[in-house]
């Protein structure tokens, strides 16, 4: 099947309930067999255009459309999804929430069932898809038990499987660590370079992406099109607009108009360290993984002092014991051997108190050595409103104090700071991904934790929601916090004063980010061998 | 339970795992009648010994591994048996001779028998379910259901898919708990850790329907239940073999019930 074109006039979509439409007047014609890359900021429609590429939008979400669509011959919103369905293979970022069976090759087969093929074609059909997808002999293997890029490559063969000629990719790689990027961009890539398929790329790790891209489309933050554009000829008032509505801007074209944005620049912020050790880490070992496979230890002679105001990023790929690391740190997992002690910020004029074991500690007093904030900050809220989750912990612990410190605590004055100011009586679950981000952390801002763990703080931010993040972490730092953060992210090693790699549950590296930068574990594969991503970072 | 979320471990080819799925269900439903028709405990304790053997020879089941996986069921019969025996209203019948007396606590013989007849059929309803379920996955299961019984799509796939993300919210449901200590969050009492669960219900309730929205739409994609009559990648066939499994399982049953003691 030849590829087809995509022609979009007056695109616009407005989700039920809303006010504010997610999409509106998008107007461009992809010719058949290119590679076209979105971008945009937080909230710019990006996943809803992907959605109404598949039909999802308007056949299964609800909402009012506006303006025409096309793909090929076929109008979106007025073609059945089931013949969408045979044109459009649609790839999401979450791995683990698009697989559906429990084996390989019937999750290959699931989609090829639901359009009614006949047996003996699956049969064919379902090792040549596994095959392509760089998956060939994984049929009987269990989904639950291959990696994140393992996973995302099986996403890419359900697709392939049923002969599409759109592929449409949701920011496949977001919740993949470096290697298991590079494994899914390779493999889109080389999808790419055959040229039987018309594609879609939403992807946020730019410099990875760009290359793949023929044209690019450029979206703001209210869903409207700022351009669409070869990907070499974009204009520089279209990179300046991009830039100005807080996404993220390929480092190529940041001479084209754009200031170059303070987190790409790696302002960092070096607060003179303190003396004391707030957080010791010994000689630490844990004998099962999370997921119970008991192969290798989870950690193995780990150690680390963290200083007062000292930045730390633990990095290492998937199941390297990153968050085994911060669970044991937290005194949420005892460990099986060596020990972890914390102790409280010290106050002015009085010696430091004993570094403490956490898993032995009651709550309200671990809450003032450390805080923890989750890669998904839903799970950690504990409060119906804004403003009472900034007050839980104070709430939650003042009767147990000795020394009840004078006044209410000022949440909204907190929640100012943090820009949420707005948002005091919301329901913390009504947010936006950064302004749940923001407020998990404005939540241990009242009285902040000695020592503050994040696993992913930036983890689906844009580059403003980012900056929002990171200028919040310096504040805490300059009085003296000190941070330790797991992260995927290249962008952040340059704001930290020290790195810390995890391989296997063993340390491999620990030294200043410009020592690890200049020569990192993970050497990318082809296309991007120059190591874009990685060069980006050490400036 | 861990019996019905996944395969319990790789199982060797033996007669049960050629038996279809809606068959075994067929088999062991005879077995769950015939142990609650009658409270004596003499059926359970026999189909208990069939259940077993079946077990033994037949299941292709991994058998030193199960003992383990049944220990939280074990314990729960146990003390499931145990009140059951402690509360029966026997024991307040003074006509009765007491077999121990402590104190007001009587524990007379018609209230052991009533007990262990409760605690041995539910013996029997946990062996048949590793018996109908153990011997393939689920996703054989559902097959067989949509395929045999015409079980509708939706409700069969969706069940499974949710089957298989059920891992991922026991997950959700540590980090949960692990925030609510950090933050120092938690009252203590009684109605203190209601209110606590509580307040986890709702944040794992709203992370479970998140999850199931884009695993839906993720299905969608792929055109689940789009109007096309779904094809099978692997076909499921009825033969001697689930015949014989139902016959000889309505035999034992039948048995268990009929033969003199």
């Amino acid at each position: 099947m030849t590829p087809p074109a995509i022609e979009a006039v007056g695109l616009g979509w407005t989700y039920a309930g809303r006010s504010r439409p997610a999409l509106e007047g998008l107007t461009f014609r992809l010719e058949p067999g290119r590679v076209l890359l979105v971008l945009g900021p937080s909230g710019s429609g990006k996943s809803t255009l992907a959605r109404a590429l598949a039909g999802l939008v308007p056949h299964t979400l609800a909402g009012s459309w506006q303006g025409s669509l096309r793909i090929g011959e076929l109008e979106v919103a007025t073609t059945p999804a089931r013949f969408l369905g045979e044109l459009v293979g649609l790839v999401f970022q979450d791995p683990d929430s698009q697989l559906v069976m429990s084996r390989a090759d019937d999750e290959v087969a699931f989609g090829l069932e639901n359009r009614g093929w006949p047996r003996p074609e699956m049969e064919a059909r379902v090792p040549e898809a596994l095959a392509q997808a760089g998956l060939a002999g994984f049929g009987p293997r269990a989904t639950n038990t291959l990696s994140g890029g393992e996973k995302q490559r099986l996403a890419i063969a359900d697709i392939l499987a049923a002969r599409p000629s759109l592929l449409v990719f949701d920011e496949p790689t977001a919740n993949l660590d470096p290697p298991g990027m590079y494994d899914t961009l390779e493999q889109i890539a080389a999808l790419a370079r055959r040229r039987e398929n018309t594609i879609v790329l939403i992807e946020h790790r730019l410099e990875a992406a760009l290359p793949l891209a023929d044209d690019v489309l450029l979206l703001d933050d209210a869903g409207q099109q700022l351009a669409f554009a070869p990907a070499g000829s974009v204009g520089p008032e279209a990179v300046a607009m991009l830039d100005r509505c807080g996404a993220w801007v390929p480092r190529a074209w940041q001479g084209a108009g754009a200031g170059v944005p303070a987190a790409a620049a790696g302002a960092r912020t070096r607060a003179t360290l303190g003396p004391e050790v707030l957080a010791r880490v010994a000689e630490v070992g844990v004998n099962y993984r999370a997921d119970g496979s008991g192969a290798q230890p989870a950690l193995d002679g780990v150690s680390l002092d963290a200083r007062a105001g000292e930045r730390i990023a633990i990095v290492g790929p998937n199941g390297a014991g990153k968050s085994t690391l911060l669970f044991v740190i937290a005194g949420l997992k005892r460990p099986d051997r060596g020990a972890v002690g914390l102790r409280a910020m010290p106050r002015d004029g009085e010696p430091a108190e004993e570094l403490t074991d956490p898993s032995r500690q009651r709550p309200g007093d671990v809450a003032e050595r450390i805080g923890l904030v989750f890669q998904d900050p839903e799970l950690g809220f504990v409060a119906r409103t804004a403003r009472d989750e900034v007050t839980a912990t104070e709430r939650a612990t003042r009767t147990r104090r000795h020394e009840i410190d004078a006044g209410p605590p000022d949440a909204d004055g907190t929640l100012a700071r943090f820009g949420l100011g707005q948002l005091a009586d919301q329901d913390p679950f009504r947010l936006s991904q950064g302004e749940q981000r923001r407020l998990s952390l404005a939540a241990l801002a009242l009285r902040p934790p000695a020592v503050l763990l994040l696993d992913e703080p930036t983890f689906g931010l844009d580059r403003r929601g980012t900056e929002a993040v990171m200028s919040l972490l310096d504040e805490l730092k300059a009085v003296g916090q000190t941070q330790i953060l797991a992260t995927h992210d290249p962008r952040l090693l340059p704001r930290c004063d020290r790195v810390v790699a995890l391989d296997g549950g063993r340390v491999v590296f620990d030294g200043s980010p410009d020592e690890f930068l200049a020569d990192p574990p993970y050497s990318p594969p082809e296309p991007w061998r120059d190591g874009a991503v990685v060069a980006e970072a050490a400036r | 339970m861990s019996l019905v979320s996944g395969p319990l471990e790789p199982v060797r080819p033996d007669f049960l795992t050629r038996v279809t799925p809606a068959a075994r269900l067929m088999a062991g439903m005879t077995w769950l009648v015939a142990s609650i028709v009658t409270l004596d405990p003499v059926v359970p304790i026999r189909l208990i010994v069939a259940a077993l053997i079946a077990l033994v020879m037949w299941s292709g089941l991994p058998l030193r591994r199960i003992p383990r996986r049944l220990a939280p069921l074990g314990i729960a019969i146990l003390s499931l048996t145990a009140f059951s025996i402690l509360l029966s209203g026997a024991n307040a019948d003074r006509s009765l001779s007491a077999l121990v007396a402590f104190g007001p606590v009587r524990i007379t013989a018609p209230a052991v028998s009533a007990g262990l007849a409760i605690g041995l059929r539910v013996v029997v309803i946990g062996l048949t379910t590793l018996l109908v379920f153990g011997p393939s996955d689920p996703t054989r299961m559902a097959d067989s259901l949509v395929q045999q019984w015409h079980v509708p799509d939706r409700f069969a796939y969706g069940t499974l898919a949710a089957l298989r993300v059920a891992p991922f919210m026991a997950g959700d449901w540590a980090t949960i708990a692990a925030a609510r200590r950090l933050r120092g969050v938690g009252s203590g009492g009684v109605a203190g850790h209601i209110r606590d669960a509580g307040d986890r219900l709702l944040v794992i309730l709203v992370s479970a329907i998140r999850r199931a929205e884009r695993l839906a739409l993720a299905m969608d994609a792929r055109g689940f239940d789009s109007g096309i009559r779904r094809s099978h990648f692997r076909e499921l066939r009825v033969g001697w073999r689930d015949w014989l499994t139902i016959a000889a399982a309505l035999a034992v049953a039948v048995a268990a019930l009929a033969l003199p003691r």
